[in-house]
């Protein structure tokens, strides 16, 4: 009895360190590859884009690309595919067409940024972004060879079905591309031209969608409800809007009248998590921010009653995707239903203007910031020139905005605005205007992608602290010291802001503005900094809710713009919403407790941590509203007719990359070979013993035994 | 359970008595009866009973191969079509495939 404890002790032992050493093993061969971002499948009406690799993901021999002849190779020469083809940003636009009419060879790529070779320009968006959501009177096409388009420099990818899985690695990850070059080196280099048949350095990549075909057969997929696999394979792209009313806006309220503003929030890019957008959309939005900020402190909100007219300041999120933001509240107000508190009619917006995207332009190392407003109307509409009128008197000495009379207006929220309100715009009874700092193509040359950081705008961080009442020095203080100059970014950005604050004053107040309220480039400094370099920043901090316990910092990093899914609210909305709330809002000085009992038509409280870090009630007039497509609310909605936005994320499971040396497949044959004959050779022998047992053994029964009667008699009773 | 064992008369019975439950839309019950009773049918040496087995037998091996045709047919069918009849295809699917069409 002792022994056999023994002996299963001993075999529960070995067990586990069998175990371990598996463990061990699976290190030894694979090496992990960390902080990649992968390319995901999103889906729309008709079609499925973006990537996804196999279920075990996509396996391919290393080959880098570090100069051109190196595509040459792979395309003619190679011979031990499927390959990883590892790439910079810098070749990536001259290569990725190459090697997409070649996915036979291909296993997937891992693309890196490269701190040598940077690229001077990057974007994956369509050559017209949201072209297919365009507004009557555009004329930009991606398919066409000749004409203009706006994203000149777009490879269109984001908007393509690519048959094979892409990695990206920031540049903070360039020790991985160095681990695999050193594999590479050592592998795959030596007698490049007989390497099939050799070991080689290999990397995986794994990134399974569970989505396909389009988002009519994936939603229809997630929420049949089969026994065996009750999985969500997508969900809908969508987030909140933001809006806020100079002047509260209730359903009896006197200044009905508004001058909309409008601006976006997001960006995107081809990888997970990877959305700066600063050129995209980050200027934009701060211009919008600080500028309704100034105005706030121009027209205190007790004089409402003052004035007839009010300034009803929107962010739109999820621009990038056909504009769900902006189709959303267009078809909102079309339905009398935004927003909810006293509905808009489209007749009391007396302006529409929007921020769109500038910020391109701003790497430039001079003075000039030339703007460009694009206006679809052939015909003089009094609005417009009076808003351009007042705007150009308004601009500093030495720059420029110029009107553009096209119906060709480069995507903003106007298209969506212009395609539910088609009669409305058309006849000039809603006017409209956007701010650009282009005319004929993009000046930003990495629009919705990864490399749209703080260098594309040219943005240096100042950090200048904020007293704890939250005043901001101004911009001419900090000009006449010395911590910025004019051709500063920041500068340059509040100017623009103090601008369209005063025009917008102008407008409001019906004359024009003689204080001294203007946009500080120390707020514009701080505001850039949150949204671009790190969560963790002044402002974000000041606008936080208070809260009684002990919270987690928020992280180092930028909060990424990408709309997410509508499932659950992202950050970057929200900051912006309380930033406003914080900027533009009455402190009131009443207890937590007191502040969320108040009720007064037209505004909301929030408790936000103030400038002092010790709490502070803000009576504010902003609010947000779901940004989430039409198509998702309409019931019965026909997915394929091309009026709403219909985009969808596939839902995956886990996204991992490593790199190992695969064997060269000898060992494994020469095994697989030697298992199958050694079971045939125990058939035969088995076969061999049975036939001649009566040779061997010497009480051994005669075959013929075996089915006689008395010997399946015993064999009865055994079995029945 | 060993038909050697059973008397020729409770053979016949087991084989009709397969057969009748095989008629209730269970082509597997068919295709055990027509390999169970196969020996006795035509191997074993003739005994009164035997051709009734004989008969039910042959019954069964018919149907449960005409049963096994129409499976064939339609899983080909359904295999090759089942992308492009749509939301019918995936309604009729037990498992939905992940990450294709």
């Amino acid at each position: 009895m002792a022994t056999s404890n023994y002996l299963v002790l001993l075999l529960i032992f070995s067990c586990f360190c069998r175990y371990g050493n598996l463990q061990r093993l699976h290190e030894k061969i694979y090496s992990s590859i960390e902080g990649g971002a992968a390319c995901f499948r999103r889906l729309n009406g008709t079609h499925q884009t973006g990537c996804s690799s196999g279920d075990n993901g996509a396996v391919g021999v290393v080959h880098m690309i570090k100069e051109m002849s190196d595509v040459q190779w792979l395309l003619q020469n190679a011979t031990a595919g499927p390959y990883m083809v590892i790439l910079s940003t810098h070749y990536f636009s001259d290569v990725i067409e190459k090697i997409l009419e070649k996915p036979e060879i291909i296993a997937g790529i891992l693309l890196h940024d490269n701190a040598t070779g940077s690229s001077a320009s990057f974007s994956q968006e369509s050559k017209c972004p949201n072209e297919y959501s365009s507004a009557y009177g555009s004329s930009c096409s991606s398919t066409s060879p000749v004409g203009i388009t706006w994203n000149d420099k777009g490879t269109g990818l984001l908007r393509r079905d690519i048959p094979f899985p892409i990695f990206y690695l920031p540049i903070s990850r360039s020790l991985e591309i160095d681990k695999i070059d050193q594999c590479y080196k050592r592998y795959n280099v030596i007698d490049q031209a007989n390497q099939k048949g050799r070991p080689l350095c290999s990397v995986q990549l794994h990134s399974f969608m569970f989505a396909a075909v389009d988002t009519e057969v994936c939603l229809r997929r997630s929420t049949s409800t089969t026994l065996l696999t009750p999985t969500k394979v997508c969900d809908p792209l969508g987030d909140h809007n933001i809006y806020y009313s100079l002047f509260p806006r209730t359903k009896d309220n006197k200044n009905k009248e508004v001058t909309l503003v409008t601006a976006r929030i997001d960006a995107a890019s081809l990888f997970d998590g990877v959305a700066p957008g600063a050129a995209s959309s980050v200027v934009g939005m701060v211009t919008f921010l600080t500028a309704a900020a100034a105005l706030s402190q121009m027209i205190p909100v007790k004089n409402a009653s003052s004035y007839g007219q009010n300034v009803l300041w929107t962010l739109f999120n999820g621009e990038a995707f056909d504009y769900i933001g902006s189709q959303r509240v267009a078809y909102d107000i079309k339905m009398g239903a935004w927003p909810p508190a006293a509905p808009l009619s489209v007749l009391d917006i007396r302006l529409h203007v929007e921020v769109g995207q500038i910020g391109g332009a701003l790497s430039r190392f001079d003075n000039t910031w030339p703007l460009y407003a694009f206006t679809p109307y052939i015909g003089d509409i009094p609005a417009i020139a009076e808003f351009l009128n007042i705007f150009g008197s308004n601009l500093r000495p030495n720059k420029t905005i110029s009107p553009d009379y096209s119906s060709n207006i480069p995507p903003s929220s106007l298209h969506s605005f212009r395609r539910i309100f088609r009669n409305e715009t058309e006849s000039g009874a809603l006017p409209e205007v956007l701010l650009t700092d282009f005319k004929a193509t993009f000046s930003n040359m990495f629009y919705n992608s990864a490399l749209d950081d703080y260098d594309n705008i040219d943005f240096k961080y100042r950090n200048i602290t904020i007293d704890n009442k939250g005043t901001f020095i101004p911009t001419d203080t900090l000009v006449a010291n010395g911590t910025f100059k004019e051709v500063d970014s920041q500068v340059k950005i509040a100017r623009l802001a103090t601008t369209l604050a005063r025009t917008l004053y102008h407008k409001v107040a019906g004359k024009e503005y003689t204080g001294n309220v203007s946009v500080s480039a120390h707020l514009v400094d701080e505001m850039l900094y949150c949204f671009l370099k790190s969560q963790a920043c002044r402002l974000i901090q000041a606008a936080e809710y208070a809260s009684s316990g002990t919270e987690e910092k928020p992280p180092e990093r930028p909060a990424p713009l990408y709309v997410g899914v509508a499932a659950w609210a992202s950050t970057a909305p929200v900051f912006a919403g309380h930033l406003l709330a914080l900027l533009t809002g009455t402190p009131l000085p009443v207890n937590r407790t007191e502040c969320y009992d108040m009720s007064v038509p037209g505004f909301s409280q929030y408790y936000l941590k103030g400038w002092d870090h010790n709490g502070v009630c803000i009576q504010t007039t902003m609010n947000m509203s779901a940004a989430i497509s039409p198509a998702f609310t309409i019931p019965n909605y026909n997915m394929k007719s091309g009026e709403y936005s219909t985009w969808t994320e596939s839902v995956w499971q886990t996204m991992w990359a490593r790199m190992f040396v695969a064997s060269s497949g000898v060992g494994a044959r020469v095994a697989a070979v030697c298992g199958a004959l050694a079971t045939l050779l125990a058939g035969l022998l088995t076969y061999w013993l049975q036939k001649h047992a009566a040779r061997i053994f010497i009480d051994a029964p005669a075959q013929s035994i075996v089915n006689d009667d008395a010997a399946s008699g015993i064999l009865r009773t055994v079995n029945c | 359970m060993d038909l050697t064992r059973l008397p020729n008369d409770k053979k016949l019975e087991l084989c009709k008595w397969y057969f009748k439950v095989g008629c209730l839309l269970l082509p597997f019950v068919w295709g055990v009866n027509a390999i169970w009773f196969f020996r006795e049918a035509f191997l074993k040496p003739p005994y009164e009973e035997q051709k009734q087995i004989k008969k039910y037998v042959l019954m069964s091996a018919a149907g449960a191969v005409a049963w096994m045709a129409v499976f064939a047919v339609w899983i080909t069918i359904f295999q090759l079509q089942r992308v492009s009849w749509g939301a019918t295809g995936d309604a009729l699917s037990f498992i939905v495939p992940l990450g294709r069409a």
